[in-house]
């Protein structure tokens, strides 16, 4: 799995390439956690994103609760795999989804 | 530095040590015999070339006393002299003879009493000597029982008589005697007399005390009977013979000498010298007289030198013996030394201690090299039990999880105690290699309610079958108390929420089946929905509108949801561990694979009905692992019990 990230004043933007399920998620856990001071918006890209499993929707679910205190989670580039699953979880109702 | 009488040190030194002695004795005495050669060889030539001319003078020097004597003799002998005229003849004589040869300092004849030529018949004897600067003739007697007199007279031939201080002239003399013969009335030799030709060897003296003999030789003169005439140590002249002061040497010895000298004439003797120390002695025979010419180097002296010379060569051999034992001693504890240190570090780490001090070995041999391997050793072990510590807690984390999920969840209704014959149920869970969330539950709320619930805790490992336990509890607590799944599920969330700082959501449905009617009441929380089959196996998915899964927000309000149940009806729980397994080619199981599994199911049983499902991925799956926890729950309402 690949990460990107993109900093551009208080938006960092994450991308993630590939699947992102138990094995990978502790890395996406590294780059994110502890590392958002100062970021008013994050956003995720997930255009490349070919699987999640429910360790990453954890970590997004982390992240969001985060970011609800210092500023705003945005997911942008759902694949529709994907899509299905945050609407069945309920995740679309809670998350900013572009 | 302990010594290791059995280590690699101490051996190779001592086999080397060994190799090195025998080569320096050998060495060394080998040299030390071509010293004593060396040394014997240059006595020898030292001792000839000093003895040689002096020798030669004496010997011309006695030459002529003897011919001088005979020559006189003879003279005298056949001139019948009167007493006056032999005076003057010997006056004369001896002058002319002290021109050339100025030894000489007396003459003397002494005739047989018969033969005197004063015709007297008492003793003759004229002694002619030179003392001061002139000669002088004076009258001598009582000489017919002298030895030098008897032994001429006896053996009627010339003789060297021993050498003895003189009365008139106060020196070393020494006598060459030959007897005086006259023809008589017949013509017939008769003996006469004797003449003596007296020779001052005072001029020894001087001789031996000026010839420098290198070595710390010295000259001495021995005289026919080895008596001493001349010494550099003045006090021993004609006081002391040869063997009587060298007590240390034996009579053998003497005689040996006496051999060597009478048989090789000149040569090298190893022996005593005078001085009562060893010597070395070289020796030449006088042809003119019986004398012995000797240079002697008192061994202490020349031996000395042989010593010191020896002395030097065993110092410098234990000098070099030293620094080579050293050198030894040095390369093999550098190389034992290190060895010891990874032979402990070995034993430690064989006993799981990696903290043993490694040594640090300079150079590029064969010791660095094995320090080397084994530090790279030390390394890759350590790392490796590491990684077996992770595996090894990581598959205790696994079996707990799986422990927990296998055991405690029911696996029939009899476990339960919940049979009854308006349904049967089978559930089926077969968790993943480090999953651990999935479960499913069923219980009776009364006697003719059931509830049947399948979830999916986000996450794996102990943290995941841990909520998973909670969350089994709390539900079948709040069950005890509460009729609606929805109101269940808004408390489960609450609680679950509390506390779960890491967000291990869940996703759960459960349902309340009305065994009287088959009437179900459902709540899902982010769970997808149930397939029905029915009894002509036609299959659905139940329409299910679900709400968000637990814990993402904590104060969800969840809703009822509600189904009927035919009689023959099997209701298929399942987590998406079924609908999301992948092949290898990375494709999913998917929800129509799923009904058509239900669909092929012959029987109904709930039992078959999971079994098809799992063949049915097992078959899609094939070779690709296990992603994701199974969990299936089959329940089939088999209708309200029979009025009796």
């Amino acid at each position: 799995m690949q990460i990107v990230k993109n900093h551009k004043d208080v938006t960092l933007t994450v991308a993630i390439e590939g699947r992102l399920d138990s094995q990978t998620s502790p890395q996406l856990e590294a780059e994110i956690f502890g590392k958002l001071s100062g970021v008013a918006h994050l956003v995720f890209d997930l255009a490349k994103l070919e699987y999640i499993s429910s360790s990453g929707l954890r970590i997004l679910l982390l992240t969001k609760k985060t970011m609800d205190k210092q500023g705003d989670m945005t997911i942008k580039n759902m694949p529709p795999e994907v899509r299905e699953i945050f609407d069945i979880t309920g995740f679309s109702r809670v998350m900013r989804i572009i | 530095m302990k010594i290791n009488v059995h280590g690699l040190a101490f051996k190779q030194s001592m086999a080397v040590l060994v190799g090195i002695s025998v080569v320096f004795a050998a060495l060394f005495f080998f040299s030390n015999s071509q010293i004593q050669g060396k040394f014997s060889q240059m006595l020898l030539q030292k001792g000839e070339e000093v003895s040689r001319a002096n020798v030669a003078l004496i010997n011309n020097l006695f030459s002529s006393g003897r011919s001088i004597g005979e020559e006189i003799a003879v003279k005298v002998g056949d001139q019948g002299l009167s007493g006056q005229e032999l005076d003057a003849y010997l006056l004369r004589t001896l002058n002319g003879v002290r021109a050339t040869v100025p030894q000489v300092v007396a003459m003397v004849v002494a005739f047989e009493p018969d033969m005197a030529p004063d015709g007297s018949n008492a003793e003759y004897m004229r002694l002619a000597y030179f003392s001061g600067d002139s000669s002088t003739v004076i009258n001598g007697g009582n000489y017919q029982e002298k030895p030098w007199y008897t032994s001429t007279r006896d053996s009627l031939r010339g003789l060297w008589q021993e050498p003895f201080i003189g009365d008139f002239i106060k020196e070393p003399i020494v006598i060459f005697t030959t007897p005086i013969f006259r023809k008589d009335s017949a013509g017939e030799k008769k003996f006469a007399g004797v003449l003596c030709v007296d020779i001052s060897i005072a001029f020894l003296k001087e001789m031996i005390a000026s010839m420098p003999v290198s070595n710390s030789g010295y000259a001495v003169v021995l005289s026919a009977s080895n008596m001493i005439i001349a010494h550099p140590k003045n006090e021993l002249t004609f006081k002391a013979n040869f063997a009587s002061l060298s007590r240390n040497s034996s009579h053998k010895r003497l005689v040996e000498f006496e051999n060597a000298v009478h048989s090789m004439k000149s040569g090298l003797f190893l022996g005593s010298s005078i001085d009562d120390e060893d010597a070395a002695i070289y020796f030449t025979a006088m042809e003119s007289i019986d004398w012995t010419f000797l240079i002697v180097w008192p061994a202490s002296k020349f031996m000395e030198e042989q010593r010191s010379v020896g002395h030097m060569f065993a110092w410098i051999n234990f000098g070099g013996y030293v620094v080579i034992f050293v050198l030894i001693l040095v390369i093999t504890f550098r190389a034992s030394r290190p060895l010891k240190a990874l032979a402990v570090a070995a034993d430690k780490l064989g006993q799981g201690d990696f903290s043993a001090k490694l040594p640090v070995v300079e150079g590029k041999d064969e010791v660095s090299q094995l320090a080397g391997a084994f530090k790279d050793m030390r390394t890759s072990l350590q790392t490796y039990i590491e990684k077996q510590k992770d595996i090894d807690r990581a598959k205790r984390d696994l079996d707990f999880s799986r422990g927990i999920q296998l055991g405690i969840l029911p696996k029939n209704e009899s476990e339960e105690g919940c049979g009854d014959s308006r349904h049967s149920l089978s559930p089926l869970l077969l968790p993943a290699e480090d999953a651990g969330g999935d479960y499913y539950d069923f219980f009776k709320l009364d006697n003719d309610h059931l509830a049947v619930l399948v979830a999916d805790v986000a996450g794996k490992g102990v943290p995941a079958t841990l909520v998973m336990m909670v969350s089994r509890i709390v539900i079948r607590t709040l069950a005890i108390h509460l009729s609606s799944v929805a109101a269940i599920f808004d408390e489960t969330n609450r609680g679950l929420s509390d506390h779960n700082r890491d967000q291990l959501f869940v996703t759960a449905w459960m349902g309340i089946l009305d065994l009287r009617n088959g009437h179900m009441e459902f709540a899902s929380a982010g769970h997808m929905a149930p397939a029905i089959r029915h009894k002509d196996g036609s299959v659905a998915f139940v329409k299910n509108d679900p709400d968000i899964a637990m814990v993402v927000e904590d104060n969800t309000c969840y809703s009822t949801q509600s189904l009927d149940l035919a009689p023959g009806d099997t209701l298929f729980l399942y987590t998406d561990g079924v609908t999301r397994a992948e092949n290898e080619s990375g494709k999913t199981f998917g929800s129509d694979r799923l009904l058509r599994a239900l669909a092929e199911s012959n029987d109904g049983t709930p039992e078959a009905v999971n079994r098809s499902v799992k063949d049915r991925v097992d078959k899609f799956v094939g070779g690709a692992p296990q992603q994701d926890d199974i969990a299936m729950l089959s329940v089939r309402y088999e209708g309200p019990a029979e009025t009796v």
